[in-house]
């Protein structure tokens, strides 16, 4: 009888291993399978030869990965202040009231809100000829005043409007880790609560906030949805040309361009572009941009002994 | 807008507090405080301006066809008819009660097979893996959760729908569900597999936490009673962190929902009603999620009456993250309540 009781506890403790099995065989097969598919492709020339490049030259991802690049840091420059704002007034401002409580749930929904939504939104709102110079006016076409709405711009506020909400919520607990000493001590010394909150408050936390920062850029290098519609799927920059000049960057922001997810979508057999092996390059090259970023968490993290995972 | 009046107030209230403390209190700081009021107002406001945009691009759309527009199906042929009608003419006709119904089959199937295998890595890694092998499941959970959708949605699209179509597909079902739709491996299946491991990530990640956080004496307690160890992690420690696990499979849930990119490359992108009289083929039917609709149609945005259907697609989708967020919330206050924290 016993045993019988126990037949059960076993059978689950084996489902449940079998569940780590499986998690454990599906990452290290996805990984291992890029891997062997993609190595191929990846080369120095790969890293640094354009799209379409000139004949004799095989084809390689820069301007997806510059796009990758212009696209976090817009992204993060415009959600970073704005995210610390907020999360600074959510942690030492606001207190417990029926208002903060609203704000908080507003942000809470605004969370959960897909990245899809979010694109559509961008779409809708930066097509509004106001906001052209964000992007450029569509021209040629009888009867229509509206801006194009995708470019780099827009794709950045896009990107800072989807990873907001996550930046405020590890920005809040990274102040809220901070002792209440160290305000005491500096509020005692005279100074006002925004100086302490400025100078003390906001200086102690700074290693939680580059964690938040560090995890936001990992989200923004991830997405594909924005970037499919804020950014269009042309595969080079498609403002004034060379791109690379510096009186030619402005005008490229204002265009569209790629990143390294929508060349793999493009890329894949979804997409148009229809060459897996540059997709698997380019999927290699992604997951070590990921891993690296992933690494400098743990090296932040681990001198960090208040911000605990 | 008088919730905002109300922070303004206790604001007012705490500066006046403040300079009687300090008699200089510097306008450089009121300028200070005062605008990150504003950008938490704008950021909350951020919803509300989503909510209001997409509506209004979605309304034509949904004035022409009121509730039929989630009642009905054939969402490819009415896509197909306003594309080609005349711009003098344009069709307003949408159903997207095949897009729902994708949305739900693929949440529903992802939830089915995550939740369980999410949970149970969960116990493994908080309760009884110790030292370098649980530091390694804890890397390969990080890592499964920052591999982006769309690279998952490339294996998909190259392990799993060949797989389908070379295993589960006869030429014999094929030809039988012709009149219905084209079998081809991209399937719901797919859809299900590839979200499965794209939430049990967020699932297990919320799971291990909460069981991490289930005091030591309530395992103490269970082990003194004699109970064994397993079953003090079955009736004890995962009932204590029912909660936290609640709160993982909701956020899969918003995940699922809202992923647009890999199951657009995986699902089959025609919007078929799935029947389960068709048994074992409901499971391989292509069917195309209100989110992945999103994406797949998308070329046809610059048709005016298309771009309404999107952006409904994009309210029903809005509707749907939003109840699950405020739901979470209200749970969590419920659970709060009954422990006696609020």
């Amino acid at each position: 009888m016993i045993r019988k009781k126990y037949l059960g506890d076993s059978l689950q403790q084996i489902l449940a291993w079998l569940a780590v099995a499986v998690t454990v065989t599906v990452c290290c097969g996805i990984i291992g399978f890029l891997f062997v598919r993609g190595y191929k492709e990846v080369s120095l020339d790969f890293i640094t030869n354009d799209t379409l490049p000139a004949s004799g030259m095989a084809p390689g991802i820069l301007s997806p990965l510059i796009g990758t690049f212009l696209v976090t840091l817009l992204g993060i420059s415009i959600a970073l202040p704005w995210a610390l704002a907020v999360a600074i007034f959510l942690s030492e401002y606001a207190g417990r009231n029926r208002a903060a409580y609203y704000f908080r749930v507003a942000i809470d929904v605004l969370a959960g809100v897909p990245t899809i939504v979010i694109a559509i939104f961008g779409l809708a709102m930066f097509s509004r000829p106001s906001f052209g110079f964000m992007s450029s006016m569509v021209q040629g076409v009888e009867g229509v005043h509206k801006a194009f709405g995708r470019s780099f711009l827009v794709c950045g506020v896009g990107m800072a409007i989807m990873i907001l909400p996550f930046v405020i919520k590890t920005c809040e607990e990274a102040i809220k880790a901070v002792p209440s000493a160290y305000r005491e001590a500096s509020l005692a010394l005279g100074a006002t609560k925004w100086h302490t909150t400025a100078r003390v408050v906001l200086l102690s936390a700074r290693k939680g906030i580059a964690t938040s920062v560090i995890l936001g850029m990992g989200r923004i290098i991830g997405d594909t949805a924005i970037v499919w519609l804020l950014l269009g799927g042309s595969m080079k920059m498609t403002g004034r040309q060379p791109w690379w000049q510096i009186g030619n960057w402005l005008n490229t922001l204002k265009n569209t361009g790629a990143t390294l997810t929508t060349y793999i979508y493009f890329n894949s057999p979804a997409g148009e572009g229809n060459k897996a092996g540059l997709a698997f390059g380019a999927s290699l090259v992604l997951i070590a941009v990921i891993l690296l970023l992933n690494a400098v968490v743990d090296v932040i993290s681990a001198q960090n002994t208040s911000i605990k995972e | 807008m008088d919730t905002v009046k109300s922070v303004a107030a206790e604001q007012g209230l705490s500066r006046s507090r403040a300079s009687k403390r300090s008699p200089i209190w510097p306008k450089r700081d009121i300028f200070w405080e005062r605008l990150i009021l504003s950008l938490t107002v704008l950021s909350a406001a951020l919803i509300i301006l989503i909510f209001v945009f997409i509506l209004q691009e979605a309304w034509p759309v949904i004035r022409a066809n009121g509730l039929s527009l989630v009642t009905t199906t054939g969402f490819d042929k009415q896509v197909y008819n306003a594309y080609y009608a005349p711009a003098n003419a344009p069709v307003w006709n949408f159903g997207l009660l095949s897009l729902i119904a994708g949305t739900a089959a693929t949440t529903c199937g992802a939830l089915l097979v995550a939740v369980p295998a999410g949970v149970g890595t969960a116990i493994i890694i908080s309760e009884i893996a110790r030292g370098s092998l649980k530091r390694f499941l804890l890397s390969i959970i990080r890592l499964l959760a920052a591999i982006p959708s769309v690279i998952y949605g490339l294996v998909g699209l190259m392990v799993v729908v060949p797989f389908i179509r070379d295993n589960l597909l006869t030429v014999d079902i094929q030809i039988k569900y012709l009149q219905y739709f084209q079998l081809s491996g991209n399937s719901m299946l797919a859809g299900i597999l590839v979200l499965s491991f794209m939430i049990l990530p967020i699932i297990t990640a919320l799971s291990a936490d909460a069981i991490r956080a289930v005091p030591l004496e309530y395992r103490e307690a269970s082990l003194a009673l004699g109970v064994s160890k397993w079953r003090t992690i079955t009736r004890v420690v995962v009932p204590a962190a029912k909660s936290g696990i609640l709160a993982g499979t909701v956020l899969g849930t918003g995940r699922a929902i809202g992923e647009a990119i890999a199951l657009s490359m995986v699902c089959g992108g025609n919007a078929v009603l799935p029947s389960l009289t068709h048994g074992f083929v409901f499971f391989l039917t292509p069917v195309l999620p209100l989110a992945s609709a999103i994406v797949n149609k998308s070329e046809a945005i610059s048709v005016p009456s298309i771009e309404a259907a999107l952006f409904a697609c994009g309210v029903v989708l809005l509707i749907m993250s939003s109840f699950l967020s405020v739901a979470t919330k209200a749970v969590e206050s419920a659970v709060r309540r009954r422990q006696g924290l609020d």
